[in-house]
């Protein structure tokens, strides 16, 4: 096993063979991961009469992104992007002047505040879905899109302000401190000065979210029956309604995850620091 | 004020008194909503499982009458206790899986090529996936009509019937399709760890004539254990939660073999509208999560926190 950081080159002898048995492995890992996803792919393409074939030349087809655009998942697929738009766009909205107040002020109680995130990311979700559950059933908000927006919530805005704050504490306070003494008020020089600095984290957190309220299935399943139904729920009811039609599956499948495979590689440098949020020391 | 707020308040440059206000006004709204959709539906949460809710008498929702019964019932309860059994199979293997994998592949991308960091992002896309992609991926991959490795076992003689119809492999099966979900973000943190050993402890040791597995056991797993925790935690606060694989592959069956306590907690709540006794088990979950992961990270002394 290649253990060094050494950029390859290895000076003991004997080692070849090890670096070849390491790429070999190297290889079947990445068969391991790419298989399965390449395989969902080329069945939604594969036409009905020929959708479990196996040999590698077919003609491809649209037959079942056709059958699904002229399905009910298209508006699951638009209710899947608004509830995760508003979703991104409140904890944005509300969280970012919080995550710059807790960069800049040190008070008592900034490190329960931390405490208190770093729970909401480790509670179940079903420990959320019971209470918001039935009271989504008094005030109306079951099986709508801003219901689904405002659980959403229980993470992007814990994420928002965990990301946010360290991007803020990237700016070095200087160029704040010499906007204040020009008169600028606080908020003023975080809008003209702050906040344009850090706009591609700001982005990379948009991003985050988007994709975390995207992927979520839990609460979908649970608070939406028809109305809101999002893309992943519309996925599983393919499965259990409509009898097994495996070509839709495998075409909504890889419409569902097209925008997080292309999001991902445009925010891959973030992914880590989003996905432990709460976690390593700053 | 003391010394150490002093020293605190210079080296942070004091804050000039009058933004004061002007922070709190940034800061409230977010501690605000923050409260509405966490603290509070935590609370109503722990007050309804004081109750024996259900939708079939309305005036259960405030029947505080036997607040315990419902915890009680729960430790004389056969299923929730093998659910956690479940749970407990599940999160250990699936852990465990995934740091070996991640470590070993880690070790193997830890070195300086173009070719190898554009790898980097191929590993990364299963973590990222939808959860119920993943699910439908797995789905396909283990229903032996439509699979392409059943019928490739087939036709190679050596027929394997279903393993997620069989109550013996489903959980491990489960157990498979998680680890192919999220050995990358063992992999990423472990890597990531790896890059920041310093050189010199094993170049030297190198010169000294140290194999690759003393450079591995003695160097690099010391420096960094800690980032090995972190990932360990994640996953096992994580490993949980899971539901989507569980939902979609075996719906908790064959029979109960892949019933774990989330999904206990799901069904009673939902399934049979068993409202205060799900609260109840829910209540015990995140308990259970907390308690675990401050035991673990005080085990291995890392903090989690600030």
């Amino acid at each position: 096993m290649p253990v060094s950081t050494t950029d390859g080159e290895t000076s003991a002898p004997g080692v070849n063979w090890a670096d070849r048995l390491g790429d070999g492995a190297l290889a079947l890992a990445l068969l391991f991961v790419c298989f399965p996803i390449v395989w969902l792919v080329q069945m939604s393409f594969r036409p009905n009469e020929d959708i479990l074939g196996y040999r590698l030349l077919f003609i491809p087809t649209f037959q079942h992104y056709r059958a699904l655009a002229e399905s009910q998942f298209l508006r699951s697929f638009l209710n899947s992007v608004l509830s995760s738009g508003i979703s991104t766009l409140i904890a944005l909205i509300v969280g970012t002047p919080a995550a710059y107040v807790l960069a800049r002020w040190r008070f008592r109680a900034r490190s329960r505040i931390a405490m208190w995130i770093l729970a909401t990311r480790m509670a179940p979700q079903i420990a959320f879905t019971i209470p918001f559950f039935l009271a989504f059933r008094v005030i109306g908000l079951s099986d709508t899109v801003l219901g689904l927006a405002l659980i959403y919530l229980t993470f992007n805005l814990a994420l928002v302000i965990w990301m946010m704050r360290s991007f803020f504490e990237s700016v070095p306070r200087t160029l704040e401190e010499a906007a204040w003494i020009d008169g600028c008020s606080l908020w003023g020089t975080f809008f003209r000065i702050t906040l344009p600095l850090t706009a591609p984290g700001l982005a990379a957190t948009a991003v985050l979210c988007f994709i975390f309220s995207w992927n979520d299935f839990f609460y979908a399943l649970i608070l939406t029956r028809t109305n809101a139904m999002t893309a992943p729920v519309a996925i599983v009811n393919f499965m259990q309604y409509e009898g097994w039609e495996w070509g839709k599956m495998a075409a909504g499948g890889t419409l569902v995850m097209l925008p997080v495979v292309i999001f991902t590689l445009l925010v891959r440098k973030w992914l880590i620091s989003g996905l432990v949020s709460g976690s390593v020391k700053e | 004020m003391s010394v150490r707020a002093v020293a605190v308040a210079a080296q942070d440059g004091e804050v000039p008194a009058r933004h004061r206000n002007a922070y709190l006004l940034g800061l409230l709204p977010a501690l605000v909503v923050l409260a509405a959709v966490t603290l509070a539906p935590a609370l109503y949460l722990f007050v309804t499982s004081l109750t024996p809710a259900s939708p079939t008498r309305p005036d259960s929702l405030f029947d505080f009458s036997d607040p315990l019964e419902n915890y009680l019932s729960a430790w004389s309860d056969p299923r929730f206790g093998e659910s956690v059994w479940i749970q407990v199979k599940l999160s250990v293997s699936t852990v465990v899986a995934q740091v070996l994998l991640g470590l070993g592949v880690a070790l193997l991308l830890n070195r300086r090529s173009r070719l190898l960091t554009a790898l980097r992002t191929v590993f990364l896309i299963p973590m990222v996936l939808p959860p119920i992609v993943a699910a439908l991926i797995w789905k396909i991959l283990y229903t032996p009509d439509v699979s392409p490795l059943h019928r490739a076992l087939a036709s190679s003689g050596m027929p394997v019937s279903s393993l997620i119809t069989n109550p013996d492999t489903a959980l491990w099966a489960i157990a498979v399709a998680d680890t192919w979900q999220w050995f990358p973000f063992t992999m990423l943190i472990i890597l990531a760890a790896l890059q920041m050993v310093p050189r010199e402890p094993i170049e030297a040791a190198q010169v000294d004539g140290a194999s690759r597995f003393q450079i591995l056991w003695h160097i690099l797993l010391p420096a960094i254990r800690s980032s090995i925790v972190v990932a360990v935690l994640f996953r096992l606060i994580d490993s949980i939660k899971a539901f989507p694989l569980i939902y979609v592959l075996t719906s908790g069956g064959p029979g109960t073999a892949t019933q774990v306590t989330n999904y206990y907690a799901f069904t009673q709540a939902f399934n049979y509208a068993y409202w205060g006794y799900a609260s109840a088990i829910a209540v015990m979950l995140t308990a259970g999560v907390f308690v675990l992961s401050l035991a673990i990270s005080r085990a291995a002394d890392v903090r989690i926190d600030e």
